[in-house]
């Protein structure tokens, strides 16, 4: 039989709270040791223990990082899902399997491994049965796809952080699931391997959490207050893990305070606060407590307080898919809070710069004086993804137009804590304790100087200069990238955690012989060279991860009129993170329908 | 004439703030009168000062007083979690916070808590009319059963004792007094400035627009008439020697503060001790069963390190470390780095 080398998608079906986290983690380690492109996903449920959990690993030489449009080795522990596990099955399936859960697999159509694997790893601690039997799944995979041991026993090394007892029983059982595969699954292992590729030292593999967490730290963050909420909270967990190391002085005091807050209301007040007293302050979040904080994000922007927010995405309210992946919050950001509102939304589509952005994020809301969101999602903050490093900045911090004493107020004709006197919308600002032009920040009701006043035309006049602030900024905040083809006839705009998957997306759409463009939009407000990627492209799709197509709808109110036509929305959700063939095809549905082509795809 | 200077040699006027805009005989602009004197009193720079706020009558007063200092009028009873992010960053300062009772009693009441819990250093200044002022005169959650507004039906429900509340959260400092009484509310006010962690002040300060009638529990006349003062406080600032007040020797209690300044408490109910809480509870419960007030300091406790005295923030206040204080170095991110890549 042929083999199929560096290009399957491997499906693991436990339960969680099992232990089966640290087994898949090895194994998606090994494979990435062996200088394999591989990426993992965990589909985990909204409870604790119990529930059924899905780790699928997709190893790939062509790079891609989404899952596959199908699987092609099944482990199936769950006894909860097994009959659906086995029923999804393509034929051709290797399918492993636990005999001791007692239950049937009959699919003559795929090639059925049975392995005693809670009966094994009883033989060698029957306390921790339950927990070696996912190291036996991996020893049995180890044999089937030829992992190197050293690569192995690397990863566990990694995964146990060098605790010895651990190390060696998880050794014992790896062998255990090895020897068995190679006793009984000599001839019949199913055609896939892993093979050794060239190994780049500079790459590792981590969470966008901890990316934005080490990002926040480098950007000098003085204060993080934050309330718990999947998928946001190992972002700020990442940053008071890191705290110790990277911001206490040798007395173990703090250049960082951490607040746990009593809610996200308090959360967001907290760092308005900060952001009020000259400090930089960030929280992170998800939907449910952008929610929350909608009123104190409109006083942000109205009294023009830099702080942070980092919104990972998820689908719906809290008995929604909690756990599940969406880029559904876009809109609700751009123009949060209460009327006449627009903030900086900088998206990151990576490892790197999940780190850049984050530290960025403080220099850009000190710069502008308001509030900056960060937008990721559960897809790209919780799960492990391939990084080539992080560049340290490279410009000094920003601080913004602050002053310090009286003689630079002097220094400035006419100054007003609200009077743009360089023409570019950002007023000067001084802090509590500086004694210099104590004001009383409020929201609108104020005029040039900061003093109350309900007047009709200053409160117009402080409303368009807001609004201009934040439209100088078009062109300074991260900027799109671009991968033009040179037909220039089909483009597609994208954003955020799609970036894993666009190059097999562009894949499968050239096998029909077009040619399309990709814009990755990196920040709103829009840049105009997304309006020039419209202009210049016969037909763009805007492709996304949510139901009502929202970076559309955002395009459509922005982009000139006569460009309004050329853009077509290409926007689904259902919880699970996006896979290429899905998407592909709804891209050739909305250009058949617009007329762009008349390709299926098969 | 020579015009009279407070230990830092400012005048008064340099404490007092634009004029006010509520209406006229509000008790509110009673408690910004007395604000402006126990500062000034009290030698506080009002350059160190910063004035918080909610939404309300009561948290409009922060224009109409301390004018030198920086502020914030924030939103509807969120006021302490900014003033936690603020206290966090520049912890040398002072800050004043005012409230209403529907700012503190109902939208905000778990911010309050909080602030309370974690013992953040603050005065709030709780301006309580048992009336929602601003929006017009609805019932507020510490409105008394029994008591009728200008205009409605009779509260039935039962209030909600902030004081009580907060002597059982364990807050640090508590304090009840009426707007009318500026001697009294001027030594609390005082030694609640010089308090390092949460004072709370609940103010009783007559709306006298939507609930000032004799039949309200909160008009000057009920509780001119039904006010028990437990304690008549005086308030010695540290920089003053103790020997220039006279009060009649033996009928004083003294009680240091972090500053090193001393209230001097004139005990009227001899029994009671505001270092214990069930005492102070007591008082209230009595003082709610006789349908009066009780007011005075009726419970304190200086020995709970203050919120971010807890962070254990390095000396420099956040809003003022250097660049190099805030970003890591080069090499910090190498190493990291190079743990990743499992070098
Ligand atoms: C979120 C929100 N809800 C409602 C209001 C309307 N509002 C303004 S002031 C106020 C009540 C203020 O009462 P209190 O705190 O007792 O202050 P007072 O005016 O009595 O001094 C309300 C409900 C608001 N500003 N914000
Ligand atoms: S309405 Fe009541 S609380 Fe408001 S200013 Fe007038 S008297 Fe004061
Ligand atoms: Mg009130």
């Amino acid at each position: 039989m042929d083999t199929i080398v560096n290009d399957f998608t491997l499906n693991i079906a436990t339960a969680n709270g099992t232990g089966s986290q640290s087994a898949n983690l090895i194994l998606m380690q090994t494979i990435a040791d062996m200088g394999v492109n591989v990426s993992g996903k965990n589909l985990f449920p909204s409870n604790i223990s119990g529930l059924p959990t899905w780790y699928i690993i997709r190893a790939s030489d062509a790079g891609y990082q989404a899952p596959g449009n199908r699987t092609h080795i099944q482990v199936l522990m769950n006894k909860a899902t097994w009959e659906a596990d086995i029923e999804a099955c393509e034929p051709g399936t290797v399918i492993i399997y636990n005999t001791d859960v007692k239950l049937p697999v009959v699919r003559d159509d795929c090639l059925v491994l049975a392995v005693p694997m809670t009966k094994m790893a009883r033989s060698i601690h029957p306390k921790l049965a339950r927990m070696i039997a996912n190291i036996i799944y991996v020893g049995v995979l180890a044999h089937l796809l030829n992992l190197d041991d050293d690569a192995i026993l690397s990863a566990l090394n990694k995964q146990f952080k060098g605790k010895q007892k651990a190390i060696e029983l998880n050794s014992t059982a790896l062998a255990l699931g090895r020897d068995f595969a190679a006793e009984n699954f000599g001839e019949e292992r199913g055609p896939y391997r892993v093979e050794a590729r060239d190994v780049d030292d500079d790459y590792f593999m981590i969470e966008g959490n901890e990316a934005i967490a080490l990002g926040a730290i480098y950007g000098g963050i003085t204060t993080l207050a934050w309330y718990p909420i999947t998928p946001s909270s190992s972002v700020a967990e990442g940053i008071i893990n890191w705290l110790p190391k990277l911001r206490h002085d040798e007395d173990g005091k703090t250049t960082c305070a951490v607040i746990q807050a009593e809610d996200e209301l308090a959360a967001v007040g907290m760092i308005i606060g900060t952001g009020f007293a000259g400090g930089r302050g960030m929280t992170a979040t998800s939907g449910p407590g952008i929610s929350l904080m909608s009123e104190f994000i409109g006083l942000a922007y109205f009294a023009e307080i830099p702080c942070v927010i980092w919104d990972v995405n998820r689908t719906g309210p809290s008995t929604g898919l909690p756990t599940r992946t969406q880029q559904g919050d876009l809109s609700m950001l751009y123009e949060a809070s209460h009327g006449d509102t627009q903030f900086p939304v900088l998206i990151p589509g990576n490892m790197e710069e999940c780190f850049e952005f984050s530290w960025r994020a403080f220099d850009i809301a000190e710069r502008l004086q308001t509030l900056v969101f960060g937008f990721s999602d559960l897809d790209l903050g919780m799960n492990k993804w391939k990084c080539s490093g992080f560049t340290y900045p490279d410009t000094p911090m920003d601080r913004g137009k602050v002053l310090h004493t009286q003689k630079e107020i002097d220094a400035i004709e006419n100054y007003g804590r609200y009077r743009d006197v360089d023409g570019d919308g950002i007023c000067y600002r001084t802090l509590p304790g500086s004694g210099i032009d104590p004001i009383l920040y409020r929201g609108t009701g104020k005029d040039e100087d900061g003093t109350y006043s309900e007047k009709p035309e200053v409160y117009h006049a402080n409303m368009e200069r807001l609004k201009r602030k934040i439209d100088n900024s078009r062109t300074w905040l991260p900027q799109p990238i671009l991968r033009e083809e040179v037909e220039l006839e089909i483009g597609i705009i994208y954003y955020g955690s799609m970036e894993n998957m666009i190059q097999e997306i562009d894949d499968i759409l050239e096998s029909t012989g077009m040619k399309v463009s990709q814009c990755r939009i990196r920040s709103l407000p829009l840049s105009p060279i997304a309006e020039k990627f419209v202009r210049d492209h016969e037909t763009t799709i805007i492709l996304e991860v949510n139901r009502d197509g929202q970076m559309y709808g955002i395009l459509r109110k922005e982009l000139p009129i006569e460009l309004v036509p050329r853009v077509h929305s290409c926007a689904f959700s259902d919880g699970m993170p996006p896979r290429a063939i899905v998407y592909a095809k709804k891209i050739m549905d909305v250009l058949r329908k617009v007329g762009a082509t008349t390709e299926v795809l098969s | 004439m020579t015009i009279k200077l407070n230990v830092i040699n400012l005048p008064k006027d340099d404490y007092k703030g634009g004029p006010s805009s509520l209406c006229p005989g509000c008790g509110h602009d009673q408690v910004s009168n007395v604000i402006v004197t126990s500062a000034w009193e009290n030698g506080l720079d009002p350059k160190k000062i910063v004035k918080m706020s909610g939404i309300g009558c009561s948290s409009k007063t922060p224009a109409y007083f301390l004018s030198q200092s920086h502020g914030f009028n924030t939103v509807h009873g969120r006021m302490p979690s900014v003033t936690t992010g603020a206290a966090m960053n520049n912890k040398e300062m002072t800050f004043l916070a005012v409230s209403g009772d529907g700012d503190s009693a109902s939208i905000g009441i778990g911010q309050l808590i909080h602030a309370i819990r974690r013992n953040l250093n603050m005065v709030y200044i709780l301006e309580n009319n048992g009336v929602y002022g601003l929006t017009k005169g609805q019932y507020s959650a510490t409105a008394d059963v029994g008591s009728k507004k200008k205009k409605g039906v009779t509260n039935e429900t039962q209030p909600i004792d902030l004081c009580a509340l907060a002597v059982n959260l364990g807050c640090t400092f508590v304090a009840r007094s009426f707007s009318g009484a500026k001697k009294q509310l001027t030594s609390l006010m005082k030694a609640a400035m010089s308090h390092k962690g949460f004072s709370l002040i609940d103010i009783i300060s007559p709306c006298v627009t939507f609930n000032n009638n004799d039949e309200s529990m909160r008009s000057y006349g009920y509780v001119k008439e039904h006010d028990v003062e437990l304690h008549a406080v005086d308030y010695i600032p540290s920089f003053s020697p103790m020997e220039e007040v006279e009060i009649p020797a033996g009928a004083y209690r003294d009680i240091e503060l972090h500053d090193g300044s001393v209230v001097r408490l004139q005990t009227i109910s001899e029994e009671h001790d505001p270092f214990n809480a069930v005492a102070a509870l007591a008082a209230m419960h009595n003082a709610e069963k006789e349908k009066k007030h009780v007011t005075g300091l009726l419970y304190f406790d200086p020995t709970k390190p203050s919120a971010d005295e807890d962070q254990n923030l390095v000396d420099t206040p956040l809003s003022q470390l250097s660049d190099e204080q805030m970003r890591p170095s080069k090499e910090s991110l190498d190493e990291i780095l190079a743990g990743f890549r499992g070098q």
